[in-house]
């Protein structure tokens, strides 16, 4: 039986793109088709997959953030949070749903009943441990009585902090296999804590104390989160790598919400923050672990992107910007020499990478140079960045070529 | 780059599916970790610019957590659930906006290449082909995308379009025929 060109034109596609055979091999094969074929499968191996495009890991968070919200909103009654890890307790029927409140007071009575001793205990408990509900209930009572968005946000910030404690106890104590479970409570935990700082700032409160706490509290998860990446074994990491995302991206949200009401603050926490990320990056360069280099880099990359931002909203307000370019100009020296460390470390193909994070280091002096300039604030701070000696001349000369504005995308 | 690497075998994300369907917001939320690039590349791809792209992102989570109990019916991944469900939306979107502008955005990234020249080539190729796809009629255009695009097999985007594979061969062949038409007309 003939076949249908239609079959044949999604064959000879399948065979091309599988690497069976090539486009002459299927014109040949039909030749009385070829005319038709031809155009047909050119056009076809032309469209490709579109570039690498992603969102924003602001727009991440914030779209996540609402996206919980809206879903909670929509549900007449929340799932308790130890049933989301345990999976194995159905939703109460609508009928027997009772208020919130009543049930956490009730849970609290009870638990006082049974001996408060039993919520303390459960305090010390991991996932896993049968007192991890007990655990994750009174976080839930202790929400119920808090009145405000901010201190609402404030708690989930504990919440946050007991989950990387338990990350870490998890890999002290070799249970990796329960990292999991306390990662989502984190990545949960800070979502519900940017979100509330959002909601109170949408309300027109004063959020600088709560951004800040936000801010500060995430840039020490981090370098805990990488003590227990590096005690993990291989099947836990990609858990935690996606808690270092979540505390990166919530630092990166408290920063630019502190940056409108002190960006002098917001610039400092993000700068320290950039200073554990190349010292990271410097130890993994001792380890000759080229992948942890690029990771480190990777997130200080992020970081001076959002050091670029904190300039940006404080100057698009009229805030007085001059203490934030004052610390990234005299930050520059020491973010090189570090660099050039890992630079004549690292095997060329991480060096690119290494190279970037030079270029954004030197835009960032380039630009605070400039304004300073432009305010007669310059004092002794020097007008060329400090490029390290050690660095082969040809980068030198790239980074020479640095404009303030050429900011990366 | 991390955003890419996620812990999850497939039979976590079948859990994951499983979780979300009876209703489990955690589990929901992790499955949007997962795909949240992919959704916004595809539809980034139809629009071509960040507001739009993020606007619909969001409204394609939402609708498909509001549908969830919907996708228990169909046998196609939850991927290319999510998908179908951009679709739809970029295509209101086209007909509440006649937004035809937006043919002209351009979809561009950083492309690491020794030559600038074949680079501009490459891209003005590539949107000339966007803009044709774009043009296509809306079952011919998802097709198209599914197939190569996001890389799905005629048997996946049968289950998904409930049709059957040989009725997705016409249409691919249709689709490449008016690709075709659409390109020789404008290179006159």
């Amino acid at each position: 039986m003939l076949k249908k060109i239609e079959d044949i034109l999604a064959q000879c596609i399948e065979d091309i793109k599988a690497g069976r055979s090539s486009v002459e091999d299927c014109l040949d094969k039909y030749p009385s088709m070829r005319k038709r074929l031809e155009p047909l499968l050119r056009i076809a191996l032309e469209i490709r997959e579109p570039p690498d495009i992603k969102p924003s890991p602001a727009f991440k968070v914030r779209a996540r953030v609402q996206l919980m919200e809206q879903i909670h909103a929509k549900k007449a009654v929340t799932k308790w949070p130890w049933f989301r890890y345990t999976n194995q307790v159905k939703p109460i029927p609508y009928k027997r749903r009772f208020n919130m409140v009543a049930i956490i007071v009730a849970v609290v009575l009870a638990v006082s009943a049974l001996g408060g001793g039993t919520a303390y205990a459960s305090q010390g408990s991991l996932p896993g441990d049968v007192l991890y509900p007990v655990k994750l209930g009174t976080e839930q009572a202790r929400l119920v009585v808090a009145t405000s968005d901010t201190a609402k946000a404030e708690l989930y910030l504990t919440f946050a902090n007991s989950r990387v404690q338990e990350m870490t106890a998890l890999a002290e104590r070799g249970r990796p296999e329960k990292v999991n479970i306390a990662v989502n409570g984190y990545d949960g935990a800070i979502g519900m804590a940017i979100g509330k700082m959002e909601e109170a700032k949408g309300k027109g409160l004063a959020i600088a104390d709560t951004s800040e706490l936000v801010a500060e509290a995430t840039s020490k998860h981090l370098p805990a989160l990488d003590e227990v990446y590096d005690r993990v074994p291989d099947e836990a990491k990609p858990a935690i790598e996606r808690a270092r995302d979540v505390s990166i991206n919530g630092m990166g949200n408290a920063l630019r919400a502190l940056a409108r009401e002190n960006p002098g603050r917001a610039a400092e926490i993000n700068l320290a923050a950039v200073e554990v990320r190349l010292n990271r990056a410097k130890a993994k360069a001792d380890e000759d672990n080229t992948e942890g280099v690029e990771d480190a880099i990777d997130d200080t990359e992020k970081l001076f992107r959002f050091g670029e931002e904190i300039s940006e909203i404080a100057q698009g307000l009229g805030k007085d910007t001059t203490t934030v370019e004052e610390l990234v100009a005299r930050a520059t020296s020491i973010h090189l020499e570090v660099l050039a460390e890992v630079y004549e470390k690292v095997p060329e193909q991480a060096k690119p990478a290494i190279e970037r994070a030079m270029a954004s280091s030197v835009r960032g002096h380039e630009r605070a140079v400039e304004a300073l300039k432009g305010k007669g604030a310059l004092g002794n701070i020097p007008e060329e960045p400090p490029v390290p000696e050690g660095i082969p001349e040809s980068v030198k000369e790239r980074l020479s070529k640095v404009k303030p504005g050429a900011r990366k995308p | 780059m991390h955003e890419e690497r996620h812990a999850e075998t497939e039979a976590d994300q079948v859990l994951l599916v499983q979780r979300a369907i009876s209703r489990d917001a955690d589990a929901f939320g992790r499955l949007y970790d997962m795909y949240v690039n992919r959704v916004y590349r595809h539809i980034y791809y139809r629009v071509g610019n960040i507001a739009d792209a993020e606007d619909l992102t969001q409204q394609v989570f939402l609708k498909a957590w509001q549908a969830i109990d919907r996708y228990k019916k169909t046998a196609s991944p939850f991927l290319a659930w999510l998908m179908t469900i951009s679709h739809n939306l970029v295509v209101d979107f086209y007909r509440t906006k006649k937004a035809k502008t937006y043919l002209e955005a351009e979809v561009t990234a950083d492309e690491p290449t020794s030559s600038l020249e074949r680079v501009a080539e490459a891209r003005f190729e590539q949107q000339r082909l966007r803009r044709a796809i774009l043009q296509l009629r809306s079952d011919q255009q998802q097709v198209i995308l599914l197939r190569f695009v996001e890389g799905y097999q005629y048997a996946e985007i049968a289950s998904l379009l409930g049709k059957s594979e040989g009725a997705i061969r016409v249409i691919l062949h249709r689709a490449l025929v008016a690709l075709r038409r659409m390109l020789e007309k404008e290179e006159r």
